[in-house]
């Protein structure tokens, strides 16, 4: 590492200005990675965090939750099949609520669930949600910021039916709306049993769900992350992120494949030179790759701490999610699309010839 | 007598391939003495850069010997040059051809570097040979801070810093006046006659010819001990 630190020393300003660069794709790349993943939790939390495998729907709702119905016949079916261990059926609804009369409308998605069963949500705030009690419902986090509290009373407008907010949840949104969990049975009440359930969450392996969806006619059974995606928007806002993503990736690539590749070529002279005086392919293409790495590192580093330090002075209604792993996986797939990129000044440098040194004034 | 240094036995060198076959080197026979400071001179296009090339390592001949010390080297692979050249020989380029962002003492421990020496003796042997040249106060200095003559002998205490069997010199007063020309010549003959070992200067510059042992004249691929005209 002889060459590449004198190098870099000695050339500073050229490779602090690409160094820059570099830091400041690799800081979109984190910013927007966490924004996919604030956006995803902040559509379809409740889905992600849901503890199932698998989600039992109707097959003409088009893979969609809110679309499926399942009659009581298919439920009976499932029952049957299933323990309580391994299934929980769910219903959900889009809809508005008014707080305790004002005129004021919010969205939410109501969530029916079986306050006992495996996907009930636990709140970080006030009460859960208990078997007896009828018209009570637990809220996400995010209604306490639109001015909601404990012991709100909540009219849901397309039945009219009056629910009590006795606690908060955390991380439960569906297609952007926080939601209302309510029981199966305030559920039952609230459309006078007309009402049946939306679908079935399965807790239980693909064999299970293969057997459930043979043995009960009319259903589909999906991965929870194929529900994820047929969450309205889900799929598209994810898809347009990524995107940009993949582009950020691709430009970085270019970027200090151009810039390594043209100093490369401004060293031709040079590296025949080191190779008439005997260095050897390998030494020198380290030296190249040494620089690479350490410049992606650095700039790395740098940005990895510019976004934490911008994650914290975020408004915290912007949905943005960064943590270890993805930083990781972005940082470890940055440095590969880095050493991708200086292959082909490699290629440049074991190419040169040695005799490039003789009867030549530089 | 002597041990030979250098020795070309009969070397060939074509380029090119099917009729487009160019005979660069038509057969050249040399031996360079322990001691001795040879002169090539020549016009150019005479074959003196192939020449170098091939007695340096740097291309293999199409026929003939030969050998550095007492090593055939005309059927070594290119990996095994490399070696051979970094071990055995030093080479002096024209105009230098420094390495532009190395201070002039990292120019010689670069050599060591390559070779897997250890720090401290190399920079040893580096100041001893700076201090040689009279060149250990502009240690610290990068070449673009050197004027010529400075960085032509800081070449040469490059070209030495392996021990090398024999130096190669490429036109090594081509951007230097005649004055600084001769000072950084006489010190290549001094260290030549001094360490034993010996050298090889291709030029055009007649003014230095007093300075070698001896002088070959190399016209169209072969060489002569006498020019034609």
């Amino acid at each position: 590492m002889f060459l590449a630190l004198r190098e870099m020393k000695h050339a500073k300003m050229r490779y602090v200005l690409i160094g820059l660069i570099m830091v400041l794709i690799s800081f979109l790349v984190l910013f927007v990675s966490g924004l996919a993943k604030g956006l995803a939790s902040d559509n379809a939390s409740s889905i992600q965090t849901m503890n199932a495998d698998y989600v039992v729907l109707d097959k003409q709702s088009d893979q969609r939750i809110n679309r499926s119905q399942l009659t009581d016949e298919q439920l009976k079916e499932i029952l049957h099949s299933t323990n309580q261990k391994q299934r929980t059926e769910f219903g959900l609804q889009m809809t508005t609520v008014q707080k305790n009369g004002e005129a004021k409308k919010t969205d939410s998605t109501l969530f029916a669930v079986d306050p006992k069963g495996f996907i009930a949500p636990q709140s970080i705030d006030g009460q859960s949600l208990k078997e007896g009690n009828k018209n009570e419902a637990v809220g996400d986090l995010s209604l306490k910021d639109e001015g909601f509290q404990i012991g709100d009373r909540l009219k849901e407008e397309t039945t009219g039916t009056v629910l009590t907010l006795i606690g908060f949840t955390e991380n439960q949104s569906f297609s952007h709306s926080p939601v209302l969990h309510v029981s199966l049975k305030t559920w039952e009440a609230m459309h006078d049993g007309k009402q049946s359930v939306n679908a079935a969450a399965l807790k239980a392996d693909s064999g299970k769900a293969k057997e459930i969806e043979k043995l009960v006619p009319g259903v589909e059974v999906i991965s929870k992350n194929d529900a994820l995606k047929s969450i309205p928007g889900y799929k598209e806002e994810q898809g347009s992120l990524l995107m940009m993503i993949v582009f950020l990736f691709v430009i970085a690539a270019f970027v200090l494949s151009v810039f390594f590749y043209v100093i490369t070529l401004q060293k031709v002279n040079q590296f025949g030179v080191l190779k008439a005086m005997g260095a050897q392919s390998g030494y020198l293409s380290r030296t190249v790759m040494y620089q690479v790495l350490s410049l992606t590192v650095v700039s790395l580093a740098i940005s990895i701490l510019l976004t934490f330090t911008v994650s914290q002075l975020l408004p915290a209604s912007m949905p943005f999610l960064l943590n270890v792993p993805l930083v990781a996986g972005c940082s470890v797939l940055f440095l590969t699309v880095s050493v991708i990129g200086s292959l082909i000044s490699l290629y440049q440098v074991i190419k040169i010839d040695a005799t490039e040194a003789i009867g030549r004034a530089s | 007598m002597k041990e030979n240094k250098l020795t070309l036995q009969d070397v060939k060198k074509t380029f090119g391939d099917g009729d487009q076959q160019v005979e660069v080197l038509k057969g050249i026979t040399l031996e360079v003495k322990a001691g001795e400071f040879v002169a090539v001179v020549g016009p150019s296009g005479s074959g003196k850069s192939t020449f170098l090339s091939v007695s340096g390592a740097l291309l293999s001949p199409t026929s003939g010997r030969i050998m550095i010390g007492n090593q055939d080297i005309s059927t070594l692979h290119a990996k095994e040059l490399n070696q051979i050249r970094l071990k055995n020989i030093g080479f002096v380029f024209q105009s230098a051809n420094l390495i532009p962002y190395l201070t002039v003492r990292d120019q010689l421990l670069l050599l060591s570097e390559l070779e897997h020496q250890t720090h401290k003796e190399a920079e040893k042997k580096a100041d001893g040979l700076l201090e040689r040249l009279g060149l250990l106060h502009r240690k610290n200095h990068y070449p673009e801070q050197l004027s010529g003559g400075e960085r032509q002998r800081t070449a040469i205490a490059r070209a030495w810093m392996n021990d090398p069997e024999i130096i190669l010199a490429d036109e090594p007063t081509a951007s230097l006046d005649s004055e600084r020309g001769r000072t950084v010549v006489q010190m290549l003959a001094d260290e030549v006659k001094l360490r034993e070992k010996a050298a090889i200067m291709v030029t055009h510059d007649q003014r230095m010819l007093d300075l070698c042992n001896r002088v070959v004249y190399m016209e169209d691929g072969q060489l002569i001990s006498k020019p034609s005209v």
